[in-house]
């Protein structure tokens, strides 16, 4: 490598760093500096550590050597392409940067939610993959509609790469309007406005306490209870609940849809012995009275409990999803048969009627397979 | 002879007589030198570890052909305000054990200020993040350091050793190319300079015993 003289820079480059469309040519220029005894001929380009072909140099002087670059594809990496000019063993003379990329598209889907109506947190998408080559600066901006002071959200990246989180000062009850300003090197560009108020977008934390429990020796059902989210207290906002379950290795989730504003339900019809998953959301709604609903949180965390074995059948071996329909039925069926006899004059069919009739058919099997019978 | 003894006695009980005014000698911490010594040398391997990650993402960042393991550009004028990792091994172990530390403290400080005006500027969140992490871990570093110092009885190098505006009387790079060679040197020096510190710290941590306060007399104006 050649030696370094303390004084000057050995060569100049021009231009310098500059910023580019793609598909645009370019003519770069290398100058060494009149300390150094080097001839253009001397010098050799490279572009990001590739040497380029002599076929596009020209000397424009005695120390003077230019490269020409057609039709620029986006920059390699965004801190720019490495444009290096050398001398003949190699050693770096000087380098410049090339910024080649597209200006930037309209942001779009801009999507906001409030946590319990303290904060807002909002994320976009950027208006085309292009965007990638150059360094692309993204700033949410909001406005009270009726007043019409600009903000700017300054906490960026909390909910992904194209998220901002505005802590506070939120007024309630009055729309904001609420866009984006994508901006590089080549320009700038600016989202559709989205107008709307905290109110309408409200959240809250998953339901605590998830427990998932067995129902006696219920082989089908599992109890699912739950805790509202704590800042359902502090605010007037009603609750209703989602829960969704899995069998352990499986990934299709069943969504229990009916469960209201309850912190408890009951799942049934589940294979006996088996390990299930389950979730609970919670979504506000009726908040201050109003007859929206608000978002709905994230899934609590996956709260897992196994259904007892089945007694009956060889090796543990548990029947597929449609026999269990039809035991359910034919189970039902019974059921109301038994209920007609044993429950005159009993309006009242609750739960804990079928429950105990559960466990007498259970034990009624019991002593049907100790005598031997198939049940 | 006995008089040389007698006053070298007294001398000693007045030294123990002033050891509440001697701040380096603070006998109801729990760690010794010892136990100080062992902590930094860890820290200095952790840093080792988590620049490796750093620094090839940083210079896949740059691009080729600054993330070439060959590559070895030329060491401009300018990029000579790094702390240099002193080439010569011979002079840097002739030196005594305070100042190879003071210069250790000294280097960190200032890699450190160099790494947090990249944080300022580098582009994308991966990398702020990683840089943020490690400027942390450094400080530490930096702190761990003055921590031995103390214990062994030694002052602090002076000067800023927390985050000034930006690194001592220096100009920022006046092209963006020139600045990619000077982050790669920055990294290469951090590189060379825990490399070499982890060796320091080891060859500390033999000569002093542990759990024992060492007193050091040779500083105190006596």
């Amino acid at each position: 490598p050649l030696s370094v003289s303390p004084a000057a820079d050995p060569a100049v480059i021009s231009p310098q760093d500059p910023t580019l469309l793609i598909g645009s040519s370019l003519v770069a220029t290398c100058t060494v500096s009149p300390d150094f005894p080097l001839k253009a001929e001397d010098l050799y380009w490279t572009l990001n550590g590739r040497r380029l072909p002599a076929a596009s140099y020209a000397a424009l002087g005695p120390s003077t050597l230019s490269v020409a670059l057609a039709r620029l594809n986006g920059s390699r990496q965004q801190s720019g392409d490495n444009l290096v000019c050398h001398s003949r063993d190699g050693g770096i003379l000087a380098g410049s940067c090339l910024y080649v990329g597209l200006p930037p598209e309209k942001p779009v889907n801009i999507t906001c939610w409030s946590k319990n109506m303290k904060d807002l947190t909002c994320k976009w998408a950027p208006g085309t993959e292009g965007e990638t080559f150059l360094h692309t600066n993204y700033t949410l901006k909001y406005k009270l509609r009726w007043y019409g002071r600009d903000n700017t959200c300054q906490e960026y990246h909390t909910a992904g790469p194209y998220s901002c989180h505005i802590p506070k000062d939120l007024a309630l009850f009055t729309p904001y309007e609420i866009w984006v300003e994508a901006s590089n090197r080549l320009g700038v560009a600016v989202s559709d406005v989205v107008m709307l108020d905290i109110l309408d977008v409200v959240t809250t934390d998953p339901p605590s306490d998830v427990h998932v429990s067995r129902v006696g020796d219920l082989e089908d059902q599992l109890s699912v209870r739950w805790s509202s989210p704590p800042a359902l207290k502090d605010f007037l906002f009603q609750a209703k609940y989602q829960i969704q379950y899995r069998v352990e290795d499986s990934s299709e989730w069943k969504v229990v849809d009916d469960v209201g504003n309850q912190t408890s339900c009951r799942l049934a019809g589940l294979r006996p012995g088996t390990v299930y998953f389950v979730q609970v959301r919670c979504n506000p709604f009726g908040i201050y009275g109003s007859k929206k609903a608000g978002i709905w949180s994230d899934w609590s965390n996956p709260t897992a409990a196994s259904t007892p074995r089945s007694e009956r059948g060889a090796g543990g071996c548990d029947p597929k999803g449609g026999e269990q329909n039809t035991t359910l039925r034919r189970e039902l069926k019974q059921f109301f048969g038994w209920v007609k006899k044993h429950a005159y004059g009993c309006s009242n069919l609750g739960i804990k009627l079928y429950d105990q009739w559960r466990v007498w058919l259970q034990k009624s099997h019991k002593t049907r397979n100790q005598v031997g019978k198939e049940p | 002879p006995a008089g040389d003894s007698w006053g070298i006695f007294t001398f000693l009980c007045a030294a123990l007589c002033n050891l509440p005014a001697l701040p380096a000698l603070n006998c109801s911490e729990e760690l010794g030198a010892g136990q100080s010594i062992q902590q930094t040398y860890d820290l200095t391997r952790y840093l080792e570890h988590q620049l490796r990650t750093l620094a090839g993402t940083y210079l896949n960042y740059l691009g080729p052909p600054f993330n070439e393991p060959d590559f070895n550009p030329p060491r401009l004028a300018r990029a000579e305000r790094v702390p240099s990792a002193t080439v010569d091994l011979d002079l840097w172990r002739g030196l005594t054990d305070n100042a190879r530390l003071a210069a250790n403290y000294r280097a960190y400080s200032r890699l450190l200020c160099y790494l947090r005006v990249l944080d300022g500027q580098v582009g994308t969140a991966e990398l702020r993040h990683r840089l943020a992490h490690f400027c942390a871990s450094l400080q530490g570093l930096v702190l761990s350091i003055g921590g031995v110092m103390s214990s062994l009885g030694y002052p602090l190098p002076a000067g800023p050793a927390g985050p000034p505006a930006g690194p001592p009387g220096t100009a920022p790079a006046p092209n963006d190319f020139l600045k990619k060679m000077d982050d790669f040197w920055l990294l290469k020096e951090l590189q060379t300079w825990l490399w070499r510190s982890a060796k320091d710290f080891n060859r500390l941590k033999k000569k002093v015993p542990p759990a024992v306060v060492t007193l050091r007399l040779e500083a105190r104006g006596f």
